[in-house]
């Protein structure tokens, strides 16, 4: 079925554009050839086409003027093959290919980012799902339900920035300092068995240097189920390590403390370094361990059936090992020079 | 806290190199950040036998000695000492050592030289034999120092001196004490661990602990008045002692750990506070008035003059030792200038208390100072330590200070802690490690770090020892006899279970990733800005108009920001792409484009907010400001403007499958330029447009800024409600297309005459594209052209009269809505 016929006005537009379309660069010059007289879809080539199913009473005067736009075109390309000169290479007819390549705008994802998803792909291969929270807080979930008495030493592990000052023990609101309320809302809102991961940004009211911002990223891990135990944790942890650092990766257990976990472990990995004289050094890449009995029963979980294991780490910490970023403020810069190289 | 190696060997033997110390410390839990060496290492000095004495034949005082120091040949070496005799073994530093010898004419009094190979009055000398004080081992300048038979020739002399015994310079190690270990602030602490880790036996310094009451019951008193806050107070009095230097031994102990050494009083208390964990304070007992302690609180605010010199404001309610008329100290924290041990005392009366810990840390806190007293007490010191300690102390003031101890003590104890005991299970220990531990071994390591156990049917009844306030219950035993037995012990399973899992991941996490990734794909970078803005900044941007028309609270501020520059959370993130964009542009880029999704936040009551009265929403930035085509060989540069922002919306909401329309708005504004509202759904979710130019002045965008800000969180809440796309046959009937060129009045808008094409076209307009627009004299001064491009079509095949009504409906409803006219 032919195409039905363009009548005599848009002919008329059709000749105007012809007329009046630019050809002041070589890229004018192709894109105006495609446009009109390209086998496939020129839109002159169109209507040649449509000349047969014309009406036999009409067709003598259609073909003549269709056939009047595609002179006009020619006319206009030859006139602008002389003035630009042609960008087929002369001897051969074939483009010159080794001119630059016409290409997208690249844009980046943040190193961040990279490292988030890269620890989240990682976890969503064990089977974790991923919860976010609130970057405001309240006692009650940063600290309290954590298992941070008031007036404990283990809160002077965290500067708090405060929104509303506590009024008492127990009370306040702030930047959340950790990821870990995301655990209590969780536990608050769902049953054992539990398996997430939880991203997001957590604010410490510190000096700013090279090592620390008032703002970082935290990837925490929970994980609450009848029969959970730290060999378990350590089992996961260590297939994470292999994952993000390779299968000859060298890691160790350190006990440590954190009010929500006992018993507690930094987790380091060996840091090859070929100038330092052990050829490396551990590097402390996250902290974790079994969730305390009174974490569990602040949410009203009873910590006889159920255990459970959790971790944490720093995104940035790990955005930097990967990519070996010593300055933590430059990604905070967001200058394009660096974006450009996490492409 | 620092720790001395050499301190550490009155309490446990080991034969660890402090290395060995520093790592079984850290994998056991108590991370040493640095091991550092100090004193003299002897470097370079070695042991020599003496083969030959022969005289110098220039000079009487010195001989000329053949030295054997395990080489192939002996050396030969001039030699001042008169003992030097044939057959001594002797340290020798050779060619190459630098030593710092003792020299009364320099300030330090010593003087650093090298060896050189030298010729001494004419005969050649290859290092030299050492006296002690040649080599900082003391002030022994009498000869040369002869060793024992059993060294040997070639040795290094350090080895030697530490098979004998005598410490060959120390090391510190740096141990960072979490909270929960109260009983490692001190050395008796680490001791401890260290003899658990190592099998080896913890010995204490026998101390004569004197009973209650007695002469120095009636030589003062003391009341508590205030139990809540002071469970035991120990006082023992010391009589007739001269205030002065402390001995080398103790000055060198409290220098290797940082401190400097004050008097020999002072300095005892903080010995036996380094030792054991015990803060005691001494007071000048003829300057407390009524030979009387008091523990009371402050009633009402009060002043207060501490040690260090500074007056203090204390809060209403602070725990204070006074005597009969007046506060004397900072209970628990700092003793007070008008009592404090001066040259001019002689009766010393040692404190030794108990005081509540987290009084302590709220008085720490509010006055702002942590001492080294207020840091154990706030952690909890052992309760029944008060008494040994004071005693360590009156003894070594005895034996240093040249004092007497007033037999018997006063020790008042309104609370006195119970046994402490809980039921271990095995069971339970291997339900949280995944592995057995045999009861051997947790029996032995709990009976290592001073935890009885008694045995039960299936696990034990332990008691824990009073030096463990942080431990109470079952998992915290579990956790001593983990880290005991190192988490290296705990095998890790082969395989995991997978249980069910109740969270699922909100759908919305997906639609943020896939947004990124999209933006990415057309060209725009992603940013991090600081969520940490200027007060003034945040209410500048806290403005309705970057939420698309509804209503902002007012920005949250913190109460005790970092810096102003760092003080309130964003309301928007215009402000950080602004700055990222004009950085930038100032930094040799010459276009950018920029997004970032990110949390904003306000005061403002909404029902999904998990703390009330603070909203968090997920904003998408995108921003573009210079060059955004840069020339090639094909084409010119080109920079952004609204409509590169525009369509990438467009892109964007299409690529989401969601509808938008762009409303344009109406008026002047500070912050924007002629813009246009974005809605998708139930209403507005963001804006897009120029920043104003007040704005582009400021950041100094030549070209302009343009962005659009969106409430990602509500788009994304629509975009998960999608769901899967549904599939629609393919249409087997042909497009139809055709051109539609209209004359309007210069100032009509296009966008509504796209969306009365679709109107009045209703379902067959497949897609409407704007191809054309420009203005000519022939069309009139206030005219412009606008052609469309419309592909019709249907689900057969469109007759021309179909067609052709169809347009002329198009063309009669731009004629009533805008009085257009077909161009001809």
């Amino acid at each position: 079925m032919p195409d039905p016929i363009a009548p005599k006005d848009q002919l008329d537009l059709l000749a105007q554009e012809i007329q009046s379309d630019p050809l002041e660069t070589a890229a004018d010059l192709d894109a105006y050839r495609i446009r009109y007289l390209s086998r496939k879809q020129g839109r002159i080539t169109e209507l040649l086409k449509q000349i047969p199913a014309v009406d036999p009473s009409d067709r003598k005067a259609f073909g003549a003027a269709v056939n009047g736009l595609k002179s006009l075109a020619e006319e206009r390309i030859a006139e602008a093959e002389a003035r630009i000169g042609p960008v087929d290479d002369a001897a051969s007819g074939a483009p010159d290919l080794t001119l630059p390549g016409r290409r997208p705008v690249r844009g980046s994802l943040h190193p961040i980012t990279q490292a988030r998803r890269e620890i989240e792909r990682v976890f969503a291969g064990f089977g974790f799902t991923i919860a976010e929270g609130p970057e405001i807080e309240d006692d009650w979930h940063n600290f309290t339900a954590l298992n941070f008495p008031p007036d404990h030493p283990a809160r002077d592990m965290q500067d708090t920035f405060f929104v509303e000052p506590p009024s008492g023990p127990g009370t306040g609101i702030f930047l959340r300092t950790h990821t870990s309320p995301v655990q209590i809302r969780v536990m608050e809102g769902t049953p054992p068995p539990i398996r997430v991961i939880i991203p997001g940004r957590v604010y410490r009211n510190e000096a700013i240097s090279y090592k620390s911002f008032c703002l970082f990223h935290q990837m925490e891990g929970l994980v609450v189920a009848e029969g959970v135990s730290m060999a378990e944790l350590k089992q996961v942890l260590h297939a994470f390590a292999v994952e993000m650092f390779g299968t000859d990766v060298r890691m160790r257990f350190r006990p440590s403390f954190f009010p929500f976990t006992e018993p507690s472990a930094e987790v380091d990995i060996w840091w090859k370094d070929e100038r330092l004289p052990d050829g490396g050094r551990w590097l402390e890449i996250l902290g974790c361990g079994m969730v305390d009995p009174a974490v569990l029963e602040a949410v009203g979980i009873d910590s006889e059936r159920y255990t459970g294991y959790a971790f944490g780490m720093g995104i940035e910490r790990i955005a930097m090992l990967r990519h070996g970023i010593t300055d933590i403020r430059v990604l905070y810069e967001n200058d394009a020079r660096f974006l450009e190289q996490f492409a | 806290m620092k720790i001395s190696i050499q301190w550490l060997s009155d309490y446990v033997d080991t034969t660890w190199s402090p290395e060995t110390i520093a790592d079984r410390l850290t994998m056991s839990g108590l991370e040493v950040e640095s091991v550092e060496s100090i004193g003299p290492t002897f470097d370079g000095i070695v042991v020599g036998r003496v083969l030959d004495v022969a005289r110098h034949p220039q000079a009487d005082r010195l001989t000329v000695c053949s030295v054997d120091l395990g080489s192939e040949s002996p050396v030969q070496i001039v030699c001042g000492a008169p003992n030097v005799a044939a057959g001594q073994l002797v340290p020798v530093a050779v060619v190459g050592t630098t030593l710092r010898l003792p020299d009364r004419t320099s300030p330090d009094g010593t003087r650093e030289i090298t060896l050189s190979r030298a010729k001494i009055r004419g005969e050649e000398s290859n290092g030299m034999i050492c006296a002690e004080d040649e080599i900082g081992l003391s002030d022994d300048h009498s000869g040369i120092m002869v060793l024992a038979t059993d060294a040997v020739p070639g040795e290094p002399f350090a080895e030697w001196l530490a098979r004998n015994g005598r410490a060959s310079g120390d090391a510190v190690l740096d141990v960072s004490i979490t909270p929960n270990r109260p009983d490692a602030v001190s050395h008796i602490g680490i001791a401890r661990d260290i003899a658990a880790l190592s099998g080896s036996t913890l010995r204490l310094p026998p101390v004569s602990v004197p009973t209650a009451g007695g002469e120095a019951a009636s030589a003062f008193s003391v009341d508590v008045e205030a139990p809540d806050g002071c469970g035991r107070y120990v006082g023992l009095l010391v009589r007739g002692v001269t205030v002065g230097e402390s001995p080398d031994w103790l000055k060198a102990r409290l220098e290797a750990i940082g401190l400097r050494p004050r008097s020999n009083i002072v300095d005892i208390t903080n010995y036996v506070m380094f030792e054991c964990g015990q803060p005691l304070h001494a007071f000048d007992f003829d300057r407390l008035a009524g030979r009387r302690i008091v523990v009371r609180r402050t009633r009402g605010d009060s002043r207060f003059t501490t040690l260090d010199g500074k007056e203090r404001t204390l809060p209403d309610g602070t725990l204070m030792i006074a005597d009969g008329e007046r506060d004397v100290a900072v209970a628990g924290i700092m003793g007070g200038a008008n009592t404090e041990v001066s040259e001019a005392t002689v009766n010393v009366l040692i404190e030794s208390a108990w005081f509540e810990p987290s009084g302590i840390r709220r008085t720490a806190k509010a006055l702002g100072l942590q001492t080294d007293a207020s840091y154990r007490f706030e952690r909890g010191v052992d309760p029944e330590l008060q008494a040994w300690a004071a005693a360590r102390a009156a003894q070594l003031m005895v034996e240093e200070a040249g004092g007497t101890l007033v037999p018997g003590s006063v020790d008042v104890r309104p609370v006195r802690p119970e046994t402490r005991t809980t039921v271990l299970r095995a069971a339970r220990i291997e339900s949280v490690l995944g592995a057995p531990v045999p009861a051997g071994d947790v029996e032995r390591l709990l009976a290592a770090i001073g935890f009885g156990t008694s045995e039960i049917a299936g696990g034990w009844t332990v008691t824990i020892p009073s030096f463990r306030p942080d431990v109470s219950r079952e998992i915290d035993c579990i956790e001593e006899v983990a880290r005991l037995r190192g988490f290296d012990a705990i095998p890790e399973p082969a395989a995991s279970r997978v249980p069910h899992e109740n969270y699922r991941t909100p759908a919305e996490r997906e639609i943020y990733r896939r947004v990124a990734d999209l933006l990415v794909g057309y060209g725009y970078r992603e940013v991090y800005t600081n969520s940490l803005m200027r007060r003034e900044t945040a209410a500048e941007f806290a403005d309705p108009v970057l939420r698309a028309g509804r209503p902002v609270g007012a920005p949250v501020e913190t109460v005790n920001p970092i810096s102003q520059e760092m003080a309130v959370l964003r309301p928007s993130l215009l402000p950080g792409a602004l700055q990222v964009l004009s950085h930038n542009l100032s930094h040799g880029q010459r276009g950018m484009r920029v997004f970032e999704i990110g949390t904003v936040i306000d005061r403002f009551d909404a029902p999904d907010t998990p703390i009330a009265g603070f909203r968090e929403r997920t904003h998408l930035l995108i921003g573009a400001s210079g060059v955004i085509e840069p020339a090639g060989w094909d084409r010119s540069e080109r920079t952004a403007d609204a409509f590169d922002v525009k369509g990438v919306v467009e892109a964007l909401f299409a690529d989401l499958d969601l509808p938008v329309r762009f409303v344009p708005s109406e008026g002047a504004h500070p912050l924007v330029g002629a813009h246009l509202r974005i809605e998708s759904g139930d209403g507005p979710v963001g804006l897009v447009g120029p920043v104003s130019r007040a704005l582009a002045v400021r950041h100094d965008f030549r070209t302009g800024a343009f962005f659009a800000e969106i409430d990602l969180q509500a788009v994304a809440a629509a975009a998960a409600e999608r769901g899967n796309a549904r599939y629609r046959e393919i249409s087997r009937f042909p497009v139809v297309e055709r051109d539609l060129a209209l004359v309007v009045s210069a100032g009509q808008p296009v966008g509504p005459l796209v969306d009365a094409i679709r109107r009045a076209g209703g379902e067959l307009v497949r897609s409407v594209a704007v191809f054309d627009v420009f203005r000519d004299e022939r069309l009139g001064a206030d005219r412009k052209s606008v052609a469309f491009s419309l592909r019709l079509g249907a689900d057969r095949t469109l007759r021309d009269e179909e067609i052709d009504r169809v347009v002329s409906r198009i063309v009669t409803a731009l004629e009533r809505q805008a009085g257009a006219r077909l161009r001809s």
